[in-house]
């Protein structure tokens, strides 16, 4: 990644990046240097002297059965709905990228999810896959509660990765297409002429072509679904039936923001925080290193 | 010439192709289409299981009513003029730091991409806050910055709270676009910058005259995502107005939702309205920006 | 001369109808904060809206918070950050925090330095007790005050020969049973809340919540909820589930309980009575219901229901004429007139005796439309409170809910055994509250 061409005016490059650097210090830094404190304090909820506890906070977070918990579902969730709104754009993507007739007028359609907001959509899930209205109600009339997000925790679990995966997955679609269309056409030609089938050069050439984009969605898909999915759990579950959908990012904040409990929220999210720059450090270090730039 | 389907036969091939396409066109699009009927039907026939496929006749009314309630037209301004500062203010940023971390060279470089990377780790609403606090008094910051490099001034509090820059410059703080930038500048070829040089283009030439030419389409990209992004915003506005004249649009939808208090029951079909049109910005810019968008994407191979 | 010709300037623009802009810009504003949503929080605009109609003198600027929490959040985010509003609406669970923030300006100091005139004992005492200080202060102005009733499906009930509402729990579930047997698919609709099962229940059984008087003694109580007769409330609520009898209705099955109940799937639910009004709206037509006290086990002595809803609150750090206006806003909620127009377009309680005495001469529970909403007067007031059926003192008492209501989810949903669901709710609940103690080390509650 080293280049050989560069420029050397420190001046300019200290200018350049100056203001984002300013905003994420601004934004960003002084803030969770505040809730660094927290983490090791207890901050009464109208503000006031805090009382340093040292490292309680966090016992008390380890010692928790309840964040263990929300923890494994997180990882759950971030698992699942990253391999189902990656898997799906990808077919998605080769079969758009085929060419067939009608190929714009899908994809045309496949963009549109991404556009919608978090809530909006954990809205119309939530209308979608309410067992006593809407739509899949339907199945419940075979037998009563077989679907049931409210009383059972994975069917819960299977509502928020479905709307996550619904919206990731349109994301990830534009992504894989545009890389898909800068493969050089020749070389699929070339390969075709030598008699390998559709799917052997899927195999063979578009999906390692593919490995920059892909390591890139992971990073961001994986990243996405631990910090930012926030607005779908609010909207459809709430967290519950019985904690089954309370991610940690959930979990911070209805502790923190709801509970009025701002010192053990600022330890969670110091924890969480290690943990996804763990996960990117790793993807960056092992993940990267095999991907070859074009 | 592009079609590779073409130059072979693959008929159970292109038949499969053809039903997963249909299938990822209903997985798309379906959950659009319910909000839509929904929106046009009145409460009992929403809440009749199965909701019927077709629409119904309370269109207008249900919008109407909607649209009056929340005063829609000034909220959807302010949305406007949100996501368009969000995007004009990110694209600028993040241009210019991917410019300096990929084409200069100092040391400090991995550090700061890293410093502004990690900010994709830590969201919003896990540091609503102590940055709510920031909002508040944006200046403290800066009277600490400048105490640490030895000086100390008197800077008056600065307030963002219900103001279009309080609602505009924590959004712009985040890593996506400098990613996205990055992972473009690393895909020009170092031929490109030795030729500028030769012709004796200092880095802002070069940055002008080479890169924004060829990151038009990139730009495009980083502008439709932001947009989104930006006009998707919940929970900080929701936070940081409390003047009903500084609402947006997406805000609105928890007004038209009552919460869980006492189970009220949602009034759905006013619901779905007000999603919808919370929806449709976003979604016809990415159906306008959609060729630019995917031209962006495709990085090298020109 | 110059005052003279101003004078006459002004003469002349208040003949020209310009005297009224120019007046309006010099009200004295203050901001009021209110967490109701819906058509209540609509409701919360108008009352905003008649009281700037009423007089020239001030202007309140309401701003919805979208929801009781986040009224609560908000304000707290925004009193660090010195951007507060005047007045707020805090909900009964927020109490103990805003009793201990220090940042407040007291209900009697504010009465004292702006004259208002305010009688203290004309509360309903199941009001004043609920809001008070260990000195019998309030520091807090009710508002909207609600209780639980039990509303019930009168044709439901006639299928089995009966036009009364079951008195004792016992009854109730024979009364569900039976209906079964008669064809009414569900008799009791139910979700996780703990309002009503927990608080209410607890409240009219004369049964603690938690020790120290439910805390009101001290910040050092440890709650005991899964010691009472409520943990056996809640295995008769898990019986009912399982014999098909009973289903749990929350909005993330599709239906509230109130849907449930006002479409005639489910023939009784327990709800604020606060929803008078919407269920009569929404009922579906035909449908015959109506309201009762909340049943008691038959071996316990009836005593009062708890109030609940909210307060308003005054912060500190607001200029006087602030204070002035939100003093002089109070003091027109608490207009007789104001009530009953509050108490009519929504189905919540007036909260003074004046206020109750002056509707009932009006012949305001006589009409038909609100038949049965003094049945929550009378549940209010049924017995002086006691030293538990006053009310609860716990801090962050909103996370001890919804600590009990995931553990409810775990108990109902068959991931747990009730017992179990509730000692861990407890062992939980006290965590909440040593952790809370240790926040406020050295602070008493008033």
């Amino acid at each position: 990644m080293d280049r050989r061409a560069t420029f050397s005016n420190l001046w300019l490059a200290g200018a350049l990046v100056a203001p984002q650097i300013l905003l994420v210090i601004v934004f960003f830094y002084w803030p969770t240097v505040q809730a660094l404190y927290w983490a090791f304090s207890t901050q009464p909820p109208f503000g006031g002297t805090n009382q340093w506890v040292g490292w309680q906070n966090f016992q008390q977070i380890f010692s928790d059965a309840v964040y263990w918990n929300s923890v494994q579902v997180s990882i759950v969730f971030a698992i699942l709905s990253t391999a189902l709104s990656i898997g799906m754009a990808l077919l998605l993507a080769l079969m758009i990228d085929r060419q067939l007739a009608g190929h714009k007028a899908y994809r045309f359609v496949y963009f549109w999810p991404y556009a919608i907001a978090a809530p909006a959509v954990g809205l119309a899930f939530r209308f979608i896959f309410a067992p006593d209205a809407g739509f899949v109600s339907a199945i419940n009339q075979l037998a009563p509660n077989l679907w049931n997000p409210a009383l059972k925790g994975w069917d819960a679990m299977l509502l928020i990765v479905i709307a996550n995966s619904w919206k990731m997955m349109a994301y990830n679609f534009i992504f894989f297409l545009a890389a898909l269309q800068s493969i050089p056409r020749g070389l699929i030609e070339a390969a075709a002429m030598d008699g390998s089938g559709v799917l052997r050069r899927a195999r063979d050439i578009q999906i390692p072509l593919l490995a920059p984009t892909l390591f890139f969605l992971l990073v961001i898909n994986i990243t996405e679904s631990f910090v930012d999915s926030f607005g779908i759990v609010d909207i459809t579950t709430g967290g519950g039936p019985a904690r089954a959908t309370d991610l940690m990012v959930f979990k911070i904040y209805s502790d923190g923001f709801k509970g009025l409990d701002y010192s053990m929220a600022a330890a969670q999210s110091i924890v969480l925080m290690f943990l996804v720059i763990g996960l990117t450090f790793v993807q960056f270090r092992y993940i990267e290193k095999r991907v070859h730039y074009a | 010439m592009r079609d590779a389907g073409m130059i072979e036969r693959a008929p159970l091939l292109n038949a499969v192709t053809h039903l997963l396409m249909i299938a990822g066109l209903l997985v798309a699009a379906f959950p659009i289409y319910v909000v839509f009927i929904a929106s046009t039907h009145d409460l009992p026939t929403v809440n009749r299981v199965p909701m019927p496929l077709w629409p119904g006749d309370h269109l207008v009314q249900n919008y109407a009513t909607v649209w009056n309630k929340s005063d829609f037209g000034a909220k959807m301004i302010n949305s406007l003029i949100v996501a368009l500062g969000v995007t004009i203010g990110k694209i600028t940023l993040a241009a210019l730091t991917a410019f300096s971390i990929v084409f200069f060279r100092y040391r400090a470089r991995m550090l700061i991409f890293w410093a502004i990377f990690i900010t994709l780790m830590l969201p919003l609403e896990v540091r609503i806050v102590p940055t709510y606090a920031v909002a508040a008094d944006v200046a403290e910051p800066l009277r600490w910055l400048v105490w640490l490099f030895g000086f100390e001034l008197g800077i008056a509090p600065i307030n963002l709270l219900n103001t279009y820059t309080g609602l505009i410059l924590p959004l712009v703080a985040t890593a996506t676009g400098t990613f996205l930038y990055r992972q473009f500048f690393l895909t020009i070829p170092d031929t490109l910058v030795e030729a500028a040089r030769m012709d004796g283009a200092g880095p802002l030439r070069f940055f002008w005259e080479h890169l924004i030419p060829l990151s038009r389409n990139n730009m495009a990209a980083l502008a439709t995502i932001m947009f989104v992004y930006a006009w998707n915003q919940y929970l900080w506005p929701l936070l940081i107005t409390t003047d009903a004249r500084m609402a947006t649009a997406t805000m609105q939808l928890q007004k038209i939702v009552p919460g869980p208090l006492f189970g009220q029951p949602p009034v759905w079909n006013e619901a779905m309205a007000a999603t919808l049109l919370v929806m449709m910005p976003p979604l016809l810019v990415v159906i306008f920006m959609q060729g630019a968008f995917v031209r962006g994407l495709v990085a090298t191979d020109k | 001369m110059s005052k003279r010709i101003l004078a006459a300037a002004a003469l002349a623009a208040t003949s020209l109808g310009l005297a009224v802009p120019a007046q309006a810009q010099q009200r004295i504003q203050f901001e009021f904060w209110y967490g109701l949503t819906g058509r209540l929080g609509e409701i919360m605009e108008e009352h905003c809206k008649r009281f700037n109609d009423s007089q020239t003198k001030y202007e309140a600027k309401c701003v919805g918070q979208g929801g009781y929490d986040k009224a609560e959040q908000n304000t707290i985010a925004a009193y660090r950050s010195k951007q507060h509003p005047t007045l707020v609406q805090i909900y009964d669970a927020g109490t103990v925090n805003f009793m201990l923030s220090g940042a407040t300006y007291n209900a009697p100091d504010l009465a004292k330095d702006f004259d208002m005139k305010i009688d203290w004992s004309g509360y309903f005492p199941g009001i004043s007790n609920y809001y008070a200080t260990s000195k019998g202060q309030m520091w807090s102005f009710p508002y909207n005050s609600s209780t639980a009733l039990l509303y019930w499906n009168k044709d439901a009930w006639a299928k089995i020969g009966k036009t009364k509402g079951p008195e004792t729990i016992e009854e109730w579930w024979d009364d569900i049973r039976a209906m079964k047997k008669a064809g009414v698919e569900c008799g009791f609709a139910f979700d996780y809340d703990t309002w009503m099962p927990l608080e209410q229940f607890s409240a009219i059984h004369n049964l603690p919540i938690a020790t120290k008087n439910n805390g009101y003694d001290g910040l050092d109580a440890e709650v005991m909820f899964n010691k009472t007769k409520f943990a056996d409330y809640m295995k008769d609520w898990k019986k009912l589930l399982d014999e098909g009898v009973a289903r749990i209705q929350t909005a993330q099955t599709g239906k509230t309980i109130l849907q449930a109940f006002t479409d005639g799937t489910c023939a009784s639910m327990l709800s604020s009575v606060a929803n008078h009004g919407v269920v009569g709206s929404t009922a579906k037509p035909g449908l015959n219901w109506g309201v009762t006290k909340l049943p008691v086990y038959k071996d316990f002595k009836r005593h009062n229901s708890l109030v609940g809803g909210a307060s308003l609150w005054v912060l500190q750090g607001k200029s006087k004429p602030e204070y002035e206006a939100a003093a002089a806003y109070i003091q027109f909620l608490l207009q007789p007139k104001e009530e009953q127009w509050f108490a009519d377009v929504t189905g919540y309680i007036p909260v003074t005796n004046t206020g109750y005495k002056a509707m009932v001469d009006a012949g305001f529970y006589a009409d038909p439309k609100r038949q049965g909403r003094e049945i929550a007067i009378e549940s209010l007031t049924f017995t002086p409170p006691t030293a538990v059926s006053r009310g609860i003192r716990l801090g962050n008492f909103t996370q001890i809910r919804a600590e009990i209501r995931s553990e409810l989810e775990a108990a109902f949903t068959g991931k747990k055994d009730v017992q179990t669901a509730l000692d861990d709710a407890a062992s939980r609940s006290n965590q909440i509250l040593r952790r809370f103690e240790q926040t406020f080390k050295g602070k008493q509650l008033p």
